[in-house]
């Protein structure tokens, strides 16, 4: 565990050079913990693969100071496996209509369409982070057989629900927006929704599971083509 | 009811206050002014909360109807102002009464103008704040740009110190800046080559610059490190890409993200970037984050 500055009034920590989930298991009880104590002047707390971002007041700490209380929350708290039994479960419709890239990742990776949406929808995923965009969740880790490199060139604007892959990760674009991303069907869940509680659909830690749906129940459901 | 009537809303008006915090771990962007001295002073001038609202305007040629009396000032870029067509000055507070029309001509020097009102508009927050930010349509009035016809709520006050800043202290927003930068997050991975490169050159301002980020041009800078695992962006971080040319994030930055980064860009001076434009030239200096802190603090505590 090390700190490096980020700011004047910031510091990002580090518990790994690599994603895993044991990194990811400490850094999330890191954050859980942060955020139960609801430590006075701590402006942000980012968690993402390897790293923790701290914001502070600097009139009430220094990078120093913040560090060694994140370094003995560490000492003292119980790292939390998180927990795969309960998975949220994210209706998906995989159609070529929707799923643009579906027929290139079959494919650039050898296998038959219903093999990678049998593949994508089989595995239980973690939110590492939220980012990017709100409500923007990576997901991982992605199987091997149907890992897919970002497009050479950014797509103008892919639409609201779209699920995608990108290497070993996979995520939801809550809403209409430029990316790189390949896509490979979608979702009528509202993944941002700013009358919801907390806000987004998913949070990190979260286990997900991507469930099979038909272009009926896509639309019965108020999926838009 | 005491408000303001929007007959000109200019190309690019927003409403924003100090920006919206606490919800980066759910990808939402910080936001608010782009230039805190200005902003800082804005609401000084007018005795307001230090996060009252106002008008971030980036072009000029907006009109206002008053149909309030209260008080105003006007602080950032340096533009025409005029009161029923009457020239008045920027950085002091004027008052103005019940259908006068405030205008903003043209904006002469820098890039962004604050306008704002004693007590500040009447605008329902979200998460926390009014700061609008378009691409995630959250704040101002349903997280749009200020629109023609818009009608800006406010209170009735009939007294306010009459106030103005010194002249010493009003920016004078050079073609040419230097921004202070404390090393940080993957410095390591830059070779003293590469940083003595990075502050001995001169940058150009591009044109695709704008409230997420600044984009600059000039000599590139390589990184040992082909990317990184995506970790959260603090304002003012320089982030190198692989073409090595430095882009300076700013309040609308992604909330996380993958290049290597040598540094960040300290508070103060990332409000001077947010005043320079297109062709400016930008050079770098690096300070100790002892000397970034003690500014830092001298900054807050003068506004406080």
């Amino acid at each position: 565990m090390n700190y490096k500055v980020s700011g004047v009034d910031s510091i990002i920590i580090y518990l790994g050079d690599t994603i895993t989930q044991n990194t990811s298991d400490k850094i999330l009880s890191i954050y859980q913990n942060i955020k139960e104590k609801n430590i006075e002047g701590i402006i942000e707390i980012v968690p993402s693969y390897t790293s923790i971002y701290i914001q502070f007041d600097i009139l009430k700490y220094k990078h120093k100071t913040l560090f060694n209380i994140v370094k003995n929350i560490f000492k003292y708290i119980k790292i939390q496996e998180q927990k795969i039994a309960k998975a949220i479960e994210i209706p998906v419709f995989y159609g070529k209509e929707v799923g643009f890239d579906l027929e290139r990742v079959a494919k650039e990776n050898s296998i038959e369409i219903d093999e990678l949406i049998a593949n994508h929808s089989s595995k239980i995923y973690r939110v590492y982070t939220i980012g990017f965009a709100p409500g923007f969740a990576y997901m991982g880790e992605v199987d091997k057989k149907i890992q897919t490199p970002r497009l050479e060139t950014p797509r103008e604007l892919i639409p609201k629900g779209s699920v995608a892959l990108a290497d070993v990760q996979t995520a939801v674009y809550p809403k209409n927006s430029p990316g790189g991303w390949n896509i490979i069907g979608r979702t009528y869940i509202d993944m941002f929704d700013k009358t919801l509680e907390g806000f987004s659909y998913l949070n990190i830690g979260d286990s997900v599971k991507f469930v099979p749906i038909s272009k009926d129940e896509f639309i019965k459901n108020g999926g838009i083509l | 009811m005491s408000i303001l009537v929007v007959k000109k809303a200019g190309a690019l008006t927003l409403i924003e206050d100090s920006g919206r915090y606490g919800h980066m771990n759910m990808g939402i962007t910080q936001s608010g002014v782009m230039d805190r001295y200005s902003y800082n002073f804005l609401n000084k001038l007018l005795e307001n909360k230090s996060d009252t609202n106002c008008l971030e305007m980036v072009f000029g040629d907006i009109e206002l109807k008053s149909n309030v009396n209260s008080f105003i000032a006007v602080t950032g870029a340096l533009c025409e102002l005029f009161i029923n067509g009457e020239k008045k000055q920027n950085w002091v507070v004027h008052k103005i009464v019940q259908n006068d029309t405030i205008t903003i001509g043209k904006i002469l020097k820098g890039q962004r103008v604050y306008l704002g009102i004693k007590g500040g508009f009447d605008i329902q927050s979200e998460l926390g704040s009014v700061a609008t930010t378009l691409k995630e349509e959250l704040g101002g009035i349903n997280g749009a740009k200020l629109k023609n016809g818009e009608i800006l709520a406010c209170n009735e006050y009939i007294e306010c110190t009459p106030k103005r800043v010194s002249e010493k202290l009003i920016p004078t927003f050079e073609d040419t800046i230097e921004l202070r930068v404390v090393l940080g997050y993957q410095e390591d991975s830059f070779l003293d080559s590469e940083k003595e490169k990075f502050f001995s050159s001169t940058y150009e301002v591009m044109s695709q610059s704008n409230r997420m980020a600044y984009k600059l041009n000039g000599e590139t800078i390589s990184s040992t490190l082909n990317g990184i695992v995506s970790e959260a962006i603090s304002l003012g971080s320089i982030q190198i890409p692989k073409d090595g040319q430095p882009i300076v994030l700013l309040n609308e930055r992604q909330t996380i993200g993958g290049y290597p980064k040598i540094g960040v860009v300290i508070p103060r001076d990332c409000s001077k970037l947010a005043q320079a434009k297109a062709g400016n030239k930008i050079s770098f200096k690096k300070i100790s984050l002892e000397e970034a802190i003690k500014e830092e603090k001298l900054f807050l505590e003068f506004f406080s």
